[in-house]
């Protein structure tokens, strides 16, 4: 089980720098775009918070009460995308996958609940732009992260 | 008293927390570490007062861990935010107490600062990630239990603690109380094993999701599963961990997390 936890690259200086202190962490008040990632089985979430200028993330945070996983693909993607424009941010989810190499399916969990939170961020900005009254989007995990190590990864429903 | 005063004396606790985690020496260890659990009974008191009347609190903090080298440098960035809380104080009772208490600590301080025997090198944050005869797997599989686990005992110190501030019901009450006291021991554990293999991090910030809850039985359902799964945790770390001392640890720490699920199935 805990060869299966730790990341690809193994507990490299890199994943311990942000273990210790993730980056972009906690909220942002004058975000544009809030978003949550939620799985109902487990009750884990992430919360997203995109400020954007034009199509530029200017700034971004997000929080979890998930785990480390979570954390650790929370804080390097955020890095990853901060300062670059919308359509970067979704190719980096592609990118991450390729940088993080072969995730177990629970890991594959856990970037997807980051990634989805952004996601509904964006969905977020996009509706208030439209004029809609929505403090926050949010977005329910089809698949629960407490899934066997051989299931499949699952996909993301509207709420 | 407001909502900042509250949140600087929340910063205060894992200061003098962590700063009892990072020093080595045994003496000052013990006496910061009784120090923090004062702090964490200030911030809890001051809550109190708070919701009293008709104010609330929150879970926010602006607070870095830095890495510091030697015990005096943590000695006096203690020292400094002490001082910095005197601006929170009131005639009230309860802020006079703390203020005695904060006089004493820093008289504490004061005394280890005079006396170069006092200092020594750091290493908690030095990430060298050693210990006895580990092997480095077991070092690593360690090493992301300590992240999980430590995060994890100070939510369920600061869910329990909201909890029992806001219940008026008397078995919930001393539940909660029990659970927070189970959890600061764990803490404790977690963080000095942590410091001793200088990986020493602050557990990230709660954020209104996690603490506030909606529906308690869910809370309680979902937390029974969490405390499986750290059971397991335990028990797969005492097996695969190769040391006599550590793995008899694990098995300790996982026969106490049966006895908290006992405790939450009150709740229930």
């Amino acid at each position: 089980m805990f060869e299966d936890v730790k990341m690809p690259e193994g507990m490299s200086p890199q994943m311990l720098e942000h273990l210790m202190y993730p980056k972009n962490y906690g909220k942002l008040d004058d975000a544009d775009g809030v978003g949550v990632a939620l799985d109902e089985k487990t009750g884990e979430y992430v919360i997203f918070y995109t400020k954007l200028k034009n199509d530029i993330i200017e700034d971004v945070r997000f929080a979890t009460n998930g785990c480390q996983d979570t954390v650790v693909i929370g804080s390097m993607y955020t890095e990853m995308i901060k300062g670059n424009n919308t359509e970067y941010a979704q190719k980096a989810i592609a990118k991450m996958h390729d940088k993080l190499g072969n995730l177990s399916p629970q890991q594959q969990i856990c970037a997807d609940i980051v990634f989805t939170a952004f996601i509904a961020s964006l969905k977020n900005y996009e509706n208030r732009q439209n004029g809609h009254d929505e403090e926050l989007h949010a977005l329910k995990m089809k698949e629960s992260c407490e899934v066997k190590e051989d299931d499949s990864k699952g996909e993301e429903n509207d709420k | 008293m407001t909502s900042k005063t509250y949140q600087k004396r929340h910063e205060l606790w894992l200061s003098i927390l962590f700063a009892s985690f990072a020093i080595e020496d045994e003496a000052i260890k013990s006496r910061l570490y009784d120090f923090s659990q004062i702090a964490f009974r200030h911030m809890k008191w001051i809550g109190t007062a708070l919701l009293e009347s008709g104010s609330d609190y929150n879970y926010d903090r602006e607070m870095q861990l830095l890495k510091r080298e030697s015990n005096f440098e943590i000695l006096q960035a203690l020292k400094d935010e002490v001082k910095a809380f005197t601006s929170e104080y009131d005639d009230s009772v309860l802020m006079q107490r703390v203020k005695t208490d904060d006089d004493y600590l820093l008289e504490y301080l004061s005394q280890l600062l005079s006396d170069a025997k006092n200092d020594a090198k750091v290493t908690a944050f030095s990430m060298e990630r050693k210990w006895d005869d580990l092997a480095q797997e077991q070092i690593d599989a360690l090493t992301l239990f300590l992240f999980e686990e430590s995060y994890k005992e100070y939510e369920l110190i600061l869910v329990y603690a909201y909890m029992q501030a806001r219940t008026d019901n008397a078995l919930h009450f001393s539940v909660f109380q029990d659970l927070v006291d189970e959890s600061h021991f764990h803490l404790k554990s977690f963080g000095n094993m942590m410091a001793r293999l200088g990986i020493l991090a602050l557990p990230r910030e709660l954020h209104p999701m996690t603490y506030i809850v909606k529906d308690l039985k869910k809370f309680i359902v979902d937390g029974i599963a969490e405390e499986e799964a750290a059971k397991e945790m335990c028990k797969e770390l005492s097996d695969a961990i190769k040391d006599e001392k550590l793995s008899k640890f694990f098995d300790f720490i996982n026969y106490q997390e049966s006895f908290h699920i006992h405790l939450m199935e009150k709740l229930l």
